[in-house]
């Protein structure tokens, strides 16, 4: 039955749902965990990389969080080949909020933007949808952390997670989570969902990846820290 | 000849415009409404010729009212001002704009003014003025603006730049609209020139008078 | 056996797919001229010589005289009709008021075949308006339409000024639009070369209170003083007036016997011109023949 309305992404199932798109979130749901977090003073974004290879140049290798503008960083989870044009869409996006109104784009514009990009590939036929996740962290007078899915959905959050075993992270993220965190809290609260939420025995500095966003408030200007356990 | 001129006070911005519309030597209308409403939030006043100046602000109002229904955020005045800079400077290589604009607004910055002429310069400003009406204005502002202006305050620095283009401008409109922009709205004045002309003008007669007086004294 | 027709489109404030069905089918052929920007610009090397040259051989009733005003009973149009080419007049019979439809009325000042055709345009415009929303137009959007196509041709070389007058919902509805893309909502207009001279009378002679008769003589009264100072303008005037059930032709006048009208000319005492009375002619007649027999 499912089988004759999972091929063609605009067709939707007589249960009413889009296969492609589950199978789209299905692809995200394999990806290493991305971790978010608000604090009081920033925002934490820490994933898992999926090193496969020893042999393979570290240098070279592509990364799980992106700078989008001063700021806004990004996680992704999923296809990276799909993550990539997306974030090059977004440093467009922003570039060109930049040089239309003269600001750094509001998070949630360029959220939203994505978003609307994203959800064109569940309705128009003959493409698939993206096989990416995203987690956005930004400052825009605050913190902000946002969550973005295949379908196009996007939520806003002060603690969030989205790859392999989200869930668990999450369920984690909710007993643990606080108003008024501070760094090195949330940097313990990450390190256990991570811990947590990888399969192997012991947390090491090539397995994750983790940076700061905040604001210095003497010249005015976000700060990217990278973060190491 | 349009006379244009504008400044920022306390918690609000002023805007003043003529409100002749002219062909050559023809006074059209003198009801014309030169400062168009922005959103809200934010007004512009412009000079040149009236199509280009409808088109101009109706276009960036249009425009700024469609980013709020896109993104259910409002755009903040410095946002907007280089929004409108940036379709001047677009308009100027292909069949200019031919508008010179005052924008005004308040926003969480509060309130603020923004300078514009059809080449696309765009500056940040207390006190403006377009056209040579402003430039009677532009030495009344130097002399006399300063921050942090009551309303009060405000609108007897009207009253010298209106006094002052009557006096010496050739060709100086009979009819201004004020309009005050604070983070509440829009408020519209209907500024009657002739009432608050009338003092002046009797200062000036009786000095005259005096004058005429003295030269009599001088001659007996 | 009978038929079902769908009439739907019979009724006038329906709308739905078929009205836009119909509206496209109506639209075939005429949709290239309603659609303002359609013209192409002549492909030639230097654009404003070649507008220089032949604006010449296409701008006739480029002098005019044309006024309308709104006051208590509607509005009133007078226009005169001499179209000139440079000196020469070409036409003393150019009607100058365009009825765009029972409830609008354009002016012509300017070019005349770019108010002509621009003005036709407006009408299927408006009729087109009517067609999808059922119910007509109001002035201000027809204006605006009129203003938004002119503005699309803004420096391409069309000429004009002309005002849009006519009744809707709102009442009178007075607006001056040109081929500058300007567009002025009034009570009091007068466009083209005589317009100086129609003002004065106009302005001096205008009250809100007018009676229909009082504003139809102020605007010919206008007119006609125009024609009679700019030598521009002339023929006849032509003088109509908008009220709620739409507009109406009121008088149309020579401009010469409008002149005698208003100064009659005085019965020419022969005596007091310092040639020879009639009695004297006669006398020197009859000598002159009497000599001619001898």
């Amino acid at each position: 039955m499912a089988r004759r309305y999972d091929s063609r992404t605009t067709t939707f199932s007589p249960e009413g749902r889009l296969f492609q798109v589950e199978y789209a979130l299905e692809s995200v749901n394999h990806a290493g965990t991305c971790v978010g977090l608000r604090t009081n003073t920033g925002v934490l974004l820490a994933s898992e990389k999926k090193t496969m290879s020893k042999l393979l140049e570290q240098s070279s290798t592509p990364e799980k969080l992106w700078k989008i503008d001063k700021h806004i960083v990004i996680a992704v989870a999923g296809l990276n080949a799909d993550a990539m044009i997306l974030v090059n869409f977004a440093r467009l996006v922003a570039g060109q909020y930049k040089a239309r109104y003269g600001l750094p784009i509001p998070v949630e514009n360029l959220v939203q933007e994505l978003g609307d990009h994203m959800q064109g590939y569940t309705q128009f036929g003959g493409l698939r949808p993206y096989g990416v996740a995203f987690l956005f962290a930004g400052w825009q007078g605050g913190f902000q952390l946002y969550q973005s899915e295949p379908s196009g959905n996007f939520s806003a959050w002060k603690a969030a997670a989205i790859g392999a075993s989200h869930q668990a992270a999450r369920s984690i993220l909710k007993t643990e989570y606080s108003e008024g965190l501070d760094i090195s809290e949330a940097k313990g609260i990450v390190s256990k969902v991570l811990q947590k939420t990888m399969d192997c025995m012991s947390l090491t500095e090539d397995k994750v990846e983790m940076v700061y966003l905040s604001y210095n408030e003497l010249n005015g200007e976000v700060e990217l820290e990278r973060i190491l356990l | 000849m349009d006379v244009v001129f504008g400044f920022v006070g306390y918690d609000f911005a002023v805007l003043v415009a003529d409100r002749a519309a002219t062909q050559q030597i023809i006074v059209q209308k003198s009801d014309e409404d030169k400062i168009a409403v922005v959103d809200g939030t934010k007004i512009m006043a412009t000079s040149g010729p009236r199509g280009d100046c409808v088109a101009f602000a109706e276009y960036v109002a249009a425009n700024v009212r469609l980013y709020r229904l896109k993104y259910q955020h409002e755009l903040d005045v410095k946002a907007t001002a280089h929004y409108a800079r940036n379709e001047l400077a677009t308009a100027l290589r292909k069949g200019p704009y031919q508008v010179n604009a005052l924008l005004a607004g308040v926003d969480a910055n509060g309130p603020e003014l923004y300078f514009m002429d059809y080449l696309a310069t765009c500056h940040r400003v207390n006190t403006g003025g377009h056209g040579y009406g402003g430039m009677f204005c532009l030495s009344l502002f130097d002399k006399h603006w300063v921050p942090n202006m009551s309303r009060a305050q405000a609108m007897e620095l009207v009253d010298l730049c209106v006094a002052e283009v009557c006096e010496r401008l050739v060709t100086a409109p009979t009819e201004y609209l004020v309009k005050i922009v604070d983070k509440k709205g829009v408020e519209v004045i209907e500024y009657d020139a002739t009432e608050r002309l009338a003092k002046r003008r009797e200062v000036q007669m009786q000095a005259r008078e005096a004058a005429r007086q003295a030269a009599a004294r001088v001659g007996a | 056996m009978s038929v079902n027709l769908d009439l739907s489109f019979l009724h006038d404030t329906e709308r739905g797919a078929a009205s836009t069905k119909y509206r496209d089918e109506a639209l075939q052929g005429v949709s290239n001229s309603v659609h303002a920007s359609n013209f192409t610009a002549p492909a030639v090397e230097d654009f404003d010589a070649f507008q220089r040259e032949v604006i010449n051989y296409v701008k006739p009733a480029h002098g005019t005289t044309t006024l309308g005003f709104i006051f208590e009973h509607g509005i009133v149009i007078a226009v005169d009709s001499r179209a000139s080419q440079g000196p020469y007049i070409s036409s003393q019979t150019v009607k100058k008021v365009i009825e765009i439809n029972p409830f609008l009325l354009g002016t012509m000042a300017g070019g005349a075949a770019d108010c002509q055709f621009w003005q036709r345009n407006l009408g299927i415009q408006c009729r087109l308006h009517e067609l999808e929303n059922g119910k007509r137009i109001t002035v201000r959007a027809a204006s605006k339409l009129l203003a938004n196509t002119l503005y699309s041709y803004k420096g391409r070389g069309l000429s004009m000024g002309t005002m849009i007058a006519g009744w809707d919902l709102n009442g009178p509805g007075l607006y001056y639009v040109d081929s500058e893309g300007t567009r002025l909502k009034g009570q009091r207009f007068s466009v083209g070369s005589g317009s100086l001279f129609a003002y004065g009378v106009l302005d001096q002679g205008y009250r809100w209170d007018l009676s229909v008769k009082e504003a139809c003589e102020l605007g010919r009264r206008a007119i006609y003083h125009a024609t009679f100072r700019d030598a521009f303008s002339g023929g006849t005037v032509s003088v109509y007036h908008v009220g709620k059930n739409g507009w109406t032709k009121v008088t149309g006048d020579d401009v010469g016997e409008l002149h005698f009208h208003y100064y009659p000319s005085e019965k020419i005492d022969e005596d007091s011109l310092g040639g020879l009375g009639k009695k004297e002619a006669e006398e020197r007649a009859a000598a002159e023949a009497t000599a001619m027999e001898t």
